[in-house]
């Protein structure tokens, strides 16, 4: 069994922005895609979305799986309760997110999780004077817990934290990760977007730093590109823009030398290095 | 004569030549129905060796049979189809192997008027074997021995004159090094120690001469084929080959984790942009150059130090450089050029040397001289290998042969499966490369298995082998027998669109026979299993798939962070899925329905019982 599955909770009203936070666009993607493709690479288990009742959704990488809440609008214990239900067979834990946090880094991610120890069910981070629980860590064996509140109408996570074992994160405790502490030094891979205000200055950050490299025939392509060179590029079109190259069927790009990928809407995020190569790499 | 009844692009027959019978020769029909459920090259070889090697042969012995096989699309001008196959039961593995190389020996050695020369008994001197017009005659060769392939070859076609193609081998095999290579043209049958077989029965050189001509059974319809084909061949699926040759890899592969490093201790080498295409193209690129027929021109040759010119390519360089930790680009050429004048196959040499270092460092052989990254320990390995000196007695007979001399553990990172050393594609960062690793039947080879071709499309997940990867690397192997069998160049594999189907209509169209798509992918699974069947009646037992200790017990960290591991249950629970989509036995073993579909054995007395006769 995977230990670490990644939940998504997509479902929500987005009533103060007016509308569905998931297709919003960032960069060239959309937030939807651009969270699931960065939970997914600081796990080791399935990706679930938890969505609306009929709730539709931008398009989603290979292999991502899509639940349903039982009831619209009943808030992030009725979306947690479906995706843990869904990861439990094939999780020990999950690490839950929200849909609206384009600065998520994986190895945020990645610092959550491995806080989770046998003395807790839940690993929660407090920044900003805020405790993040769409940000947080929970052991799959809570759902009998969680669809009792939901069964007695206590629908604020709160009150499943008075109900299990809940470590606390403050932002010293996360950036004692060195990583974190260099690839997210504000800690904004929880900051979310409530208002249309919130999501204008997001769109007016620039994409992420990333390193580019090119190899073989492919630098003849990339012309006067500098190899290794330092990119602004959110999604692995970007990159690969950036570069003069066009992510058709001989070209291949390995993401921080470990999966193989040709899918242009893979995000990416500070730090990352991505080097393209020749698909046809044998011989 | 059979000329009538024989399909186009064959001549329908091989020719066999008994050394030890001052070159009887008898020739062996090769009915329809063999030729069109082998093809020919690796596929006709596994079906002749099947026939005419006996049973637990001794491969250096004077009954083993070596082959030299043709194909149907040789003389066509259907881009990259010059090549031939050498294939004998290997004296490094002990059990079936097949080792291509290319140009015009393949040509003329068809044109001799058979779709096969196959050689068996030993020779009472040093001698050569000349086919052409007038039969086959062994002549003395006293002269030739210890000459390089390369410098025996020049001195032959002196002596015969240049329509004279000639296949050889170097000082190595005449040493019977368990790699010795095959040569042509500066170009090997690398793999192997077919080499050695050659040496075995004193005969330095091959040479042969066209003398009749082939037509294919659609002459018009061939020649559209190829100028399609061409025209393809010039596009971005082999733009890799044309610009920087497969050296291309080295950087890459480095920046992917892929790269084994001092005898696969490692993945990245910190050295690698010394060895690199990208830049050392520019500082000593020389040329480019191609065999016969091919209009892709892969080859890159490099300047060395001494300002002589060596084809440089992916595996020379892995095995002579990262894999032994060496890093002076002067010395790896250099490593590089000393493997073709000895006729040793690079990827054997260097990994039996690497694994020589690590246990110099380890204490385990007295060789304190050995260390990983001295070039000129290298150089000293190779040429004790080749002399049979020193330490080279016991690193001639390969890495699995010396670590069951060394013992003490050595065994576990010997990097060999079934005897062959592994190629540059690290095993555990390329999962159904692993498995395509373990289970071909050739050993630890790439050309056989380009699973890793699964791992870098980006359609699996490399560090974490399963079902998906089985699927994967079962179709590049059966993609492999059928271009090792027509022959077509590999690197010509990506300008394929439907690769059976249009494999089926360029097969069809030279021999006339109506083959399709499902017919040729039942040809290349009896092709796999043929060899597989070869090895079983050898003595191949189920242990002899799987992959050295290292791989299984010693993960490795790639640059995310995550760790590559693969596990004996992994890689068992991916070899039985395989067995099982194979419809084999569980024990990897064929099952009768599938020994019946090899066709084996009916022409076994026709075999014996043909009178000399020679076109």
């Amino acid at each position: 069994m995977a230990e670490t599955a990644g939940i998504v909770l997509a479902g929500g009203r987005s009533s103060r922005m007016g509308r569905s936070k998931a297709a919003l666009e960032w960069h060239g993607s959309t937030l939807l895609r651009r969270v699931v493709g960065i939970v997914g690479r600081a796990v080791d288990g399935p990706v679930i979305i938890v969505r609306a009742p009929g709730q539709e959704l931008p398009s989603l990488p290979e292999g991502v799986e899509v639940v349903e809440d039982a009831r619209e609008g009943r808030g992030p214990l009725q979306g947690l309760a479906a995706g843990l239900a869904a990861a439990r067979p094939r999780a020990t834990a999950a690490y839950v997110s929200s849909t609206d946090v384009p600065l998520l880094h994986p190895r945020f991610v990645r610092r959550v999780i491995a806080a989770l120890d046998d003395g807790a069910d839940v690993v929660l981070p407090h920044v900003g004077g805020y405790p993040q629980p769409l940000a947080a860590v929970y052991r799959t064996a809570l759902l009998e817990t969680v669809e009792r509140l939901i069964a007695e109408d206590r629908l604020r996570p709160a009150f499943l934290f008075e109900a299990c074992r809940v470590r606390r994160l403050d932002a010293a405790a996360l950036l004692e990760d060195p990583a974190l502490a260099a690839l997210d030094p504000e800690l904004e891979s929880v900051l979310n977007l409530n208002e249309p205000a919130d999501y204008d200055a997001a769109r007016a950050r620039p994409a992420p730093e990333v390193t580019v490299r090119v190899f073989g025939a492919l630098r003849r392509l990339a012309g006067a590109t500098a190899d290794p060179a330092l990119v602004a590029a959110a999604t692995l079109a970007e990159a690969a823009a950036a570069t003069n190259l066009t992510l058709d069927e001989h070209v291949v790009a390995a993401l921080n030398g470990d999966q193989i990928t040709r899918d242009p809407d893979a995000p990416l995020v500070a730090g990352d290095t991505v080097a393209f190569l020749a698909a046809d790499a044998g011989g | 004569m059979e000329t009538e009844t024989v399909a186009g692009g064959y001549f329908g027959r091989a020719l066999v030549v008994d050394l030890s019978a001052g070159a009887r020769a008898d020739v062996l029909p090769l009915p329809d129905h063999v030729l069109r459920a082998y093809i020919g090259g690796a596929g006709l070889g596994a079906w002749l060796m099947h026939e005419l090697a006996p049973p637990g042969v001794d491969p250096l012995g004077p009954e083993a049979p070596l082959a030299f096989c043709f194909s149907p699309l040789v003389g066509t001008p259907l881009t990259t189809s010059a090549k031939f196959a050498v294939v004998a039961k290997s004296p490094l593995t002990g059990l079936l192997n097949d080792a291509l190389a290319s140009s015009h020996f393949a040509i003329a050695g068809k044109l001799t008027g058979h779709d096969a020369i196959v050689v068996r008994g030993a020779c009472d001197e040093p001698s050569v074997l000349i086919v052409d017009a007038d039969g086959p005659r062994v002549e003395p060769a006293g002269d030739l021995w210890g000459l390089s392939a390369d410098d025996a070859e020049t001195r032959l076609r002196e002596r015969l004159g240049k329509a004279w193609r000639v296949a050889s081998i170097g000082p190595a095999g005449e040493r019977l090094v368990k790699y010795a290579t095959v040569s042509h043209d500066g170009r090997h049958a690398g793999r192997g120690g077919l080499g050695a077989v050659l040496g075995s029965k004193l005969l330095k050189a091959v040479a042969v001469r066209p003398a009749l001509k082939v037509a294919p059974a659609d002459p018009k319809a061939v020649l559209a084929a190829a100028r399609d084909l061409r025209k393809r061949s010039f596009g971005p699926a082999t733009a890799k080959y044309r610009e920087l040759g497969t050296l291309a890899n080295l950087l890459a592969f480095n920046a992917i984790n892929t790269l084994p490093t001092r005898n696969f201790q490692a993945a990245t080498f910190s050295d690698a942009p010394r060895l690199a295409a990208e830049d050392l193209a520019e500082a000593r690129g020389v040329a480019r150059d191609s065999c016969a027929s091919c209009s892709i021109g892969c080859e890159h040759i490099y300047k060395g130090a001494d300002g002589k010119g060596t084809r440089v390519e992916y595996e020379n360089v892995f095995a002579l450089g990262p894999l032994c930790g060496v890093s002076d680009p002067d010395a790896v050429l250099e490593a590089s050029a000393r493997c073709d004048a000895y006729g040793l196959d690079t990827i054997s040499a260097g990994g039996t040397i690497a694994w020589a270092m690590e246990c110099a460092e380890r204490g385990l052989i007295d060789a304190p001289w050995l260390r990983f990254g001295d070039a000129g320990a290298l150089l000293r390995a190779l040429d004790e290998i080749a002399a049979r000196e020193g330490l080279g007695a016991l690193l001639a007979e390969g890495s699995r042969a010396a670590a069951a001399v060394v013992g003490q553990g050595s065994a576990d990172f010997a990097p060999h499966v079934k005897g062959l050393e592994l190629p540059g594609y690290e095993p555990r960062t390329l999962q159904a490369m692993a498995l395509g690793l373990a289970v071909n039947a050739r050993g630890a080879d790439h050309n056989r298995s380009g699973a890793y071709e699964a791992d870098l499309s980006g359609r699996h997940d490399r560090l974490s082998g399963g079902a998906a990867h089985v699927a994967a690397a079962i179709g590049t192997e059966d993609r492999a027998a059928v271009m090792d069998s027509l022959i077509l160049c590999k690197f010509l594999r990506g300008v394929f669109e439907e690769p059976f189907p249009e494999w089926a209509r360029l097969l069809s169209t030279v021999t006339g026979w109506d083959v399709d798509a499902e017919e040729l992918a039942a040809t290349a699974r009896r092709i796999v299993l043929a060899k597989r069947a070869f090895n079983a009646r050898e003595g191949w037992t189920r242990a002899d798939d799987g992959l050295p200790e290292r791989f299984l017990s010693e993960p490795l960290e790639v640059g995310s962070g995550r760790s590559a591991a693969l596990t004996h249950e992994q890689l068992d629970g991916m070899i039985e899925a395989y067995y099982e989509a194979r419809g084999l036995h569980t024990s990897g073993l064929l099952k009768s329905a599938q020994i019946r579909d090899l066709r084996l054995g009916v022409e076994r007395n026709s075999t014996r019982s043909i009178s000399a006769a020679v076109p």
